[in-house]
């Protein structure tokens, strides 16, 4: 009886410890909702326009692949989290016929270059003057993505921020 | 440019004060001198002060100089939300942390001056200027308030949505803040005492008011964020038990067991290390709340999202627990009081029973928390933990305290004496008794509501024999009610009666709540749990700020507008924006769920399959839910009450 | 162990209230009660942390028609929840399975009334 209180904290000290390093390990949730958009089965609207570090990007050329769209924005707090989750993603999945783009959702072409380049995005993004992609998308708040399929079908909508593992699984999905 | 440099001057001075103070107050406690605390202290203070006017300057006068500003504010957005715009988010959130904390260091070392070549004072100046060091750290690292938007914008991107949307932000995190920080004296001293082996000294009691009353701020804190939460998030609930809701809920739950147990220790001397514990448990918990909120490993609709913060918080969570438990395991078996607790049923033993049941339940919450964190490391998949668990938990626990505030204010210390207790509770017992027969016959059948409102009666009979006899000795003494009023054993009877209000609220609404969807037509009415509500047609607001489509609905007489707000500015976010008609008796909650036909009504649903102009309301009725903050407002009446000193020096027994 | 006559008295019109409460209490489970409950254990698909019974959104409205569908069907409460689960994931059930790591949740507010009681069962042995 006399240790008690020794025993007792040596106990709780362990506990707690193991239970820090537990939380300590967690990533930050990033895991978007998949969401019933009107466009789902639908082909998908046009998209073309310049890339932020130059050249130009159109979907109809990449009709054969699964393309990952991704809206986003320089003043958008989850994508910061998201883009590292869509660079990661982008890459390992470049050579297996998937095409990752970013779309500048309402923001500024400096803005947007320094959020790219802070990030680091491995993929490219192209700008939407007057936000005409997305509207004829339905896009309300970045970040949302769209996954279109070989056939240029949107085949998933997803709500919020993604990550990695999300998109690999509802891409092998798509692609089954 | 120039506000950065500004902002940023002002987090390092308030550093700088924080890290001399420290030094100052390590040497001195060596030299056993006098520190010069206070001096140092006010350099903090000023400091952070300078960073949070640099803050609001630029918040008010819509300065997108500062990224901060630009992600949480709009030229149009009103002053008030400009002014809560600083607590927001992250970054702003810490500015308003460490300003409530530098502020309550000034106070403390200003009051302990005199005594401060005391070790204990010594010491726990130094944990403080510790703790206020970390979260101005913060600031200066990873989380920068004031960091330069390196492309200047001409339009913020205004903030969310739900925090413009009730003036409620302003009164919320400034309190609960206020509730957390001042749980750190108590674990100052703690730490103090048991470094410097004094457990026997009295600085918790000394303290006890100043405990007391953060316990107040904090518990209003947390009842208005319920509040907040039931007026804008559209669901007529209060409480989700949310992981940041339950972070919130950790050390409120450890900081009531020890108000409690201090009472024993300063009546009889016991307790003296649990109570230590208890004060390092409550401030870790505090630090751990902040990991919840702050690091996004749980998700949540009130949490802040970063990820490099997390490892810290949760680093000098682990840090706080070595050093606090660590000081237990070495000095605690010294210092513990030869006495005991004599008899189960007594008031210590009772106390004991409360102590428990906080610190148990607060296990619980924290495990259901955690838990699905855990089902994904070790299965890989997704859980949910939520209100069917928590509350499954919180019933029994909450008639468990209803019996307790039933008996323990009128047990006896030491002993038990069952005619003396009888006789106490006889007069409850039987208007309880009554109560529930009164109830069965009106038709209320559920056993936990019957139950529930069974021992609140109680509860409330012993608050309120408690007050009387308050009255009655004041009287004796040729004093008035009023003065017999304050005092923590009075003030404390006001936090019962208000806690009991606050249970009735929770059990009464959530047994008896009607929901329903309704569809109706312009000039259409309906009937919903025996109200009468009439559509009426709809209405529009255009403003610099918002664009909103309202719906007129008339509510036994009121005229109400639920709504769908857009709120103007880059994210453009549409809300719900619920009308709620409240009284005594009970709320009428309506939502604009959905309008029919292909008119564009900005934000709203547009269902095809309803004939244009109709519109589907939701309606919730809630009996009884406005006792909830009624009896929040009791809950802090009486912690003020107790925090007010008598005239006179003597106090009737608790 | 005398015991009061004013407390026999009252504990004694406690028992017959009590007897005439359950007495007349309303029957079991009907079809009403067990779908609100099922929707009181069901998350809303596509919101933070609310039950179907407490949103409006579209995919609540859904569940909470599949489960109206099933109780009248006369589905048991665990094959509803279990092929809820299997459609929307592990995640939709607001309280997770007791079974494997689940039995924690319930393992620790037991054994914590089992401190509860112990330490008032040390309490009254020092007498």
């Amino acid at each position: 009886m006399k240790r008690t209180v020794a025993v007792l904290s040596v106990l709780v000290l362990v506990v707690v410890s193991v239970f820090s390093v537990f939380l300590a390990t967690r990533h930050p949730v990033s895991e978007a909702t998949n969401a019933p958009s009107p466009l789902l089965g639908k082909m998908a609207p046009p998209l073309a326009g310049d890339e932020l570090g130059g050249g130009r990007f159109d979907l109809a050329a990449e009709r054969g692949k699964v393309v990952v769209v991704n809206f986003w924005a320089s003043w958008c707090g989850p994508c910061k989290t998201e883009a590292p989750e869509l660079s990661t993603f982008a890459w390992s999945h470049r050579n297996l016929g998937v095409v990752t783009l970013g779309v500048v959702f309402n923001d500024t072409v400096d803005s947007a270059r320094a959020f790219a380049r802070l990030y680091g995005s491995l993929y490219p993004s192209i700008v939407d003057p007057g936000g005409v992609i997305a509207n004829s998308y339905g896009v309300t708040s970045p970040p949302t993505t769209y996954v279109i399929d070989r056939h240029g079908r949107v085949a998933v909508t997803l709500l919020g921020p993604t990550n990695a593992a999300q998109l690999a699984a509802v891409v092998a999905r798509v692609t089954s | 440019m120039t506000l950065t440099w500004l902002g940023r001057v002002g987090l390092y001075v308030a550093l700088a004060g924080s890290l001399a103070g420290l030094v100052d107050q390590f040497i001195a406690l060596r030299a056993h001198r006098r520190s010069t605390s206070p001096r140092w202290a006010l350099v903090a203070l000023l400091g952070i002060v300078a960073s949070v006017a640099v803050m609001q300057y630029a918040l008010i006068t819509h300065d997108f100089s500062l990224a901060y500003v630009a992600q949480n504010n709009a030229t149009f957005t009103p002053l008030l939300y400009s002014i809560t715009g600083m607590w927001s988010a992250l970054e702003g959130s810490l500015l308003l942390w460490t300003l409530l904390l530098s502020g309550l260091i000034v106070a403390v070392t200003r009051y302990y001056r005199r005594r401060n070549d005391d070790e204990v004072v010594g010491w726990a100046t130094g944990v403080l200027f510790v703790v206020s060091a970390f979260f101005t750290t913060l600031m200066v690292g990873p989380a920068d308030p004031f960091l330069h938007n390196p492309s200047p914008v001409l339009q913020g991107a205004g903030p969310n949505a739900l925090l413009q949307d009730n003036p409620l932000v302003a009164m919320h995190p400034p309190l609960l803040y206020a509730g957390f920080v001042g749980f750190t004296v108590p674990f100052a001293f703690a730490i103090a005492m048991l470094i410097t082996g004094r457990v026997q000294d009295r600085w918790p009691l000394e303290q006890r008011r100043w405990t007391v009353l953060s316990w107040g701020v904090l518990s209003v804190g947390i009842v208005l964020g319920a509040w907040w939460s039931y007026q804008v998030l559209g669901w007529g609930g209060f409480w989700g038990w949310d992981p940041v809701e339950n972070a919130a809920l950790l050390p409120w739950l450890t900081g009531t067991a020890y108000i409690h147990s201090v009472i024993v220790q300063d009546r009889r001397g016991l307790f003296r290390v649990w109570n230590i514990s208890l004060a390092i448990a409550t401030f870790a918990l505090t630090v751990l709340g902040t990991f919840f909120t702050r690091s996004g490993v749980l998700q949540s609709v009130h949490s802040f999202s970063s990820s490099t913060l997390g490892p810290l918080l949760i680093g000098f969570f682990l840090f706080v627990v070595l050093v606090g438990v660590g000081l237990l395991a070495w000095r605690g078996d010294r210092l513990r009081s030869a006495v005991g607790v004599d008899h189960p049923l007594s008031k210590e033993g009772l106390f004991v029973i409360n102590n428990v049941i906080f610190v148990g339940f607060a296990v619980v919450v924290l495990l259901g928390t955690v838990f699905p964190l855990l089902y994904e490391a070790v299965n890989g998949g997704q859980v949910t933990v939520g209100t069917p668990y928590f509350a499954s938990v919180a019933a029994p626990m909450s008639v468990l305290l209803l019996a307790l505030m039933a008996l323990a204010p009128l047990a006896g210390w030491r002993t038990l004496d069952r005619k003396v207790l009888w006789n106490r509770l006889r007069v409850s017992a039987w208007v309880a008794l009554l109560v529930v027969v009164a109830l069965a016959a009106s038709g209320v059948r559920r056993p936990t509501v019957l139950l529930a409102y069974f021992l609140a009666t109680a509860a409330a009979g012993s608050a309120l024999r408690t007050l009387r006899g308050a009255f009655v000795s004041a009287n004796r003494r040729g004093q008035s009610w009023r003065s017999a009023l304050r005092g923590p054993s009075t003030g404390g009877m006001v936090t019962h009666i208000g806690i009991v209000v606050l249970a009735l609220g929770i059990v009464t609404s959530t047994a008896y709540a009607t929901r329903a969807e309704v569809t109706l037509a312009t000039g259409q009415s309906t009937v919903v749990a025996g109200q009468y509500i009439t559509f009426e047609g709809f209405s529009s607001v255009r403003s610099a700020l918002l664009s909103a489509t309202q719906l007129r609905v008339r509510v036994g007489g009121r005229e109400l507008l639920p709504a769908v707000t857009t709120y103007n500015g880059r994210s453009g976010q549409s809300v719900g924006t619920p009308a709620i008609d409240s009284n005594a008796l009970r709320d009428v909650y309506l939502t604009f769920d959905a309008v029919g036909g292909n008119g564009a009504t900005s934000g709203a649903q547009v269902q095809g399959n309803l004939p244009a102009g109709s519109v589907v309301l939701g309606v919730t009725v809630e009996p009884l839910i406005s006792w909830l903050w009624i009896g929040g407002l009791l809950v802090g009446a009486g912690a003020a009450l107790s925090f007010l000193r008598r005239s006179h020096r003597d106090e009737v027994a608790p | 162990m005398r015991v009061l006559r004013s407390f026999a008295l009252w504990a004694g019109a406690l028992v017959v209230a009590l007897v005439l409460i359950l007495a007349t209490a309303p029957g079991a489970a009907t079809d009403q009660t067990r779908i609100a409950h099922l929707e009181s254990l069901v998350k809303c698909p596509s919101c933070e942390n609310i039950s179907v019974a407490q949103s409006n959104a579209t995919s609540a409205v859904a569940v909470r028609n599949e489960i109206t569908q099933r109780v009248h069907a006369g589905e048991s409460d665990n094959s509803i929840l279990t092929s809820l689960e299997s459609t929307y994931g592990t995640s939709v059930l607001l309280s997770p399975s007791t079974s494997g790591l689940g039995t924690l949740l319930w393992l620790v507010p037991v054994l914590l009334l089992l401190v509860l009681i112990l330490s008032l069962w040390r309490l009254s042995r020092r007498r």
